[in-house]
């Protein structure tokens, strides 16, 4: 896996169960966390097994960015549009969430494909929820009307009390990525796979990609932001997006892939350690494997275990090791 | 962000055959998949960049990464490698064991960010372990979850101790019984007094679901049965879970099924995997020998031979005396193979009948003194015995306590993995 999905696994797959088995409806109540500390809760009764009550909290947005109704702007017409009569917002949402819907899954498309086309659209509601104001931004960016708005810094939520930022133009859009992590190395693996990153865009293939930037210090877009906003360990990513990238069916996944570009990099910067932590184990084990050749019959151990542990990468260590089994 | 604890803990049980995984508060897994990696290794035997100035090293650098990240697990891994042969298989735990850390490690990956798809950072985790896991293992374990996944907590359980728990979520938690574990890969008797392992009763059976299997596919290709071969293992656990059932008598049931075939014998329908030709065939005596197995092991294997029901009693019979009572009341039953139908009643039964002639016998030899109270035997049932493990688990991890008895990321970079040998058991737990 490359990239993270929009639809929620879990989500989709409640759904799908659910529209199979709509004559047993059991009783369900269930909530969970994705990345970013986005949360859902779902509940549903025997008795109204069509409906279904579907509860979603965002992370807690910093104080330069601003909710409205406890959403991000445009979330509420996004989602009427999106699911028009299979959805109801309901108001006040359940305590301790931005949003509550009922789903109808009575008034689901009937044939089969539409309807599992439909599940994956409800599963993506996070993308649509909080993708709303970058796609607006977007949207302007392709219209030919006037413009308004412009050439003012916009930040938007993506993990608790952090955002990103957007910077529109008339004929482009800069998004702005603070790149913050909690782990030392984690912050050393990043910074190189975003100069990495960087260094890939140029290739020849990547051509038509957004250009993109990185550097340790804060770009001159961000100027007058407050503090909190401006201290990054990992550098500020850049990407500056032309009508090309948001034209069409690419403004969805444009969309997805910035506003959860940080759970991105964390992901691959978790991979490359798990690759480390693998080779370093091959190595631990060849060098154990020399070992045992060197040593006189007599000594080598019976036990053919051995230890595969990274953290024990020093000679004396391996050796102890395999003597004591 | 704030440590997980204000989150709910990623709650995984690892098994040889299916991992179940979800959060912790929840009364169902979000997933149970089997444990199995499907890697790519087209990429694994191409030479390694030996020096930068390779001016395609770029390309084969990509290749490499690439080759790391194209895997799947579970359910996509077991259809990818049959659609391509690029694709190879390999199961990480073998007989409740981890066998192959780095597939483990793979398996965990994606475990979290492409099924959970949470941020391992964010939550505190609950994993599991058979009870003869050796401490290094968990070292391991600790090294992988603290150092690829930076996760803030770890709790690694004991397999049984969380199916005691999952009985008891009402008032009382007692932490007292046998647990009767019959996985995929390895069947474990486990006697636990107040929530503690009695480590050196605990017995082992080396017959559990991948046997059950075997043995139907066996029946089902020796009476002549049409399926492919290369599907013949699949359609065997398929029937098993179905179809089998647990008789009282295997003679009578014998009887039962050669008076009323029609009611008895079930059709089987699949299609061939290689030319997508449908085919079907016929069910028999394997839906009550499957289970048989167990109660019979003679019928399957020669290399062991000794009953479910005759190890139980052993086992309790080899715990601390004050303990064997409340032991023998409290029989729980935990894993995917204890689902066959009339499962419980069977077991409950047969260890009654061996009991209760002890008690006759020892009567006989006491003529005359006091007669001792009967002995309760209780072998316990509950619907979520497939996942009883996982829920005990969701349990205790959804318990204040479970985050203090935690090793957190502080105390494993301030004294290494080495804590990870033991984790306490905790205030919740009773
Ligand atoms: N309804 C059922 N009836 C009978 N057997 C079943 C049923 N459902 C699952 N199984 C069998 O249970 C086994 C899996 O059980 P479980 O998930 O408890 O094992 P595990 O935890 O993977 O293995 P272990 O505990 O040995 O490491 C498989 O062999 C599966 O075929
Ligand atoms: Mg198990």
């Amino acid at each position: 896996m490359i990239l993270l999905q929009s639809p929620c696994r879990y989500l989709l797959q409640v759904l799908s169960t659910r529209v199979q088995n709509l004559d047993k409806g059991v009783e369900l109540d269930s909530q969970w966390v994705e990345f970013d500390d986005v949360r859902y809760h779902i509940q549903a009764t025997v008795k109204n097994p069509n409906l279904l009550l579907l509860s979603l909290s965002l992370p807690t947005p910093p104080p330069e960015t601003v909710f409205f109704g406890g959403l991000p702007q445009g979330a509420i017409e996004a989602i009427k549009a999106a699911y028009g009569v299979v959805l109801q917002v309901l108001d006040p949402p359940r305590d301790g969430y931005n949003l509550t819907v009922k789903l109808n899954l009575s008034k689901l498309p009937p044939d089969e494909d539409h309807k599992q086309a439909f599940l994956i659209k409800i599963a993506s509601i996070r993308e649509l929820v909080q993708g709303a104001p970058l796609r607006a931004v977007f949207k302007q960016l392709l219209s030919r009307g006037v413009k308004s708005d412009l050439n003012k810094i916009i930040s938007l939520v993506h993990r608790p009390n952090e955002s990103f930022f957007v910077f529109p133009q008339a004929d482009k859009v800069t998004v702005i990525f603070p790149m913050r992590f909690k782990d030392s190395i984690d912050t050393v693996l990043a910074t190189s796979f975003l100069q990495e990153f960087v260094e890939a865009r140029r290739t020849a293939g990547l051509n038509n990609a957004p250009p993109c930037l990185w550097s340790s210090s804060p770009p001159k877009e961000l100027e007058g932001s407050p503090d909190e906003a401006l201290s990054a360990n990992g550098g500020f990513v850049s990407f500056v997006i032309f009508p090309r990238h948001v034209e069409g069916r690419k403004l969805d996944r444009t969309v997805w892939s910035l506003s959860t570009f940080h759970a991105y990099v964390s992901y691959h910067v978790k991979c490359s350690e798990g690759f480390m932590h693998t080779r370093m184990r091959r190595r631990v084990e060849t060098l154990i494997e020399a070992l045992d050749r060197a040593k006189p019959d007599s000594e080598k151990p019976k036990n053919t275990e051995q230890t595969r542990s990274f953290r024990k990468l020093s000679i004396k260590d391996g050796r102890s090791n395999s003597n004591a089994k | 962000m704030d440590s997980g604890a204000s989150r709910p803990a990623v709650v995984i049980d690892n098994g040889t055959g299916y991992t179940k995984m979800g959060f912790a508060g929840n009364v169902e897994p979000c997933f149970i998949v089997p444990t199995v990696v499907a890697s790519n290794n087209s990429f694994l035997n191409q030479p390694r960049p030996n020096s930068t100035k390779n001016s395609n090293w770029i390309g084969q650098h990509n290749a490499g990464v690439m080759a790391d990240l194209d895997f799947y697990i579970g359910e996509e891994a077991l259809s990818r490698s049959k659609s391509s042969s690029t694709y190879s298989l390999s199961y990480p735990i073998k007989q409740g064991k981890v066998d192959d850390w780095d597939s483990m490690e793979r398996f965990w990956q994606h475990c979290i960010f492409n099924y959970l798809r949470c941020d391992p950072e964010d939550h505190y985790f609950c994993l599991t372990e058979s009870a003869l896991t050796a401490p290094e293992s968990r070292e391991y374990t600790g090294e992988i979850m603290f150092e690829t996944f930076n996760i803030p907590g770890l709790y690694i359980a004991v397999q049984p101790v969380l199916a005691l728990a999952a009985g008891y979520t009402t008032s009382k938690c007692e932490m007292t019984g046998v647990v009767v574990d019959v996985g995929d890969g390895a069947t474990h008797v486990v006697p636990v007094a107040d929530g503690y392992v009695i480590g050196s009763s605990i017995k082992s059976i080396p017959i559990a679901g991948k046997d059950v299997t075997r043995f139907i596919q066996q029946l089902m290709k020796e009476r002549g049965e049409h399926v492919p071969p290369e599907d013949s293992f699949d359609v065997a656990r398929r029937v098993k879970e179905m179809y089998c059932y647990t008789c009282s008598d295997i003679v009578k049931e014998f009887n039962k099924h050669d008076r009323e075939p029609a009611k008895y014998i079930k059709q089987w329908r699949g299609t061939k995997p290689k030319t997508g030709a449908p085919y079907s065939c016929d069910i028999g005596y394997e839906r009550f020998l499957g289970p048989e197995v167990f109660f019979n092991p003679e019928i399957y294997t020669s290399d062991f031979t000794t009953p479910l029901p005759t190890v139980i009693d052993k086992c309790i019979q080899s715990a601390p005396i004050d303990t064997r009572r409340a032991l023998y009341k409290n029989i729980v039953l935990s894993g995917g193979s204890t689902m066959f139908k009339d499962f419980s009643r069977r077991l409950q039964r047969d260890i009654k009948k061996i009991v209760d002639a002890r008690a006759l016998a020892s009567e006989a030899r006491l003529v005359g003194e006091i007669k001792s109270q009967p002995v309760e035997v209780n072998v316990v049932s509950h619907p979520i015995q497939r996942y009883a493990v996982w829920f005990g688990g969701s349990v205790l991890a959804s318990t204040p306590e479970f985050f203090t008895a935690c090793h957190t990321k502080a105390e494993y970079e301030e004294c290494g993995a080495s804590i990870c040998r033991t984790n306490p058991v905790f205030k919740g737990m009773y």
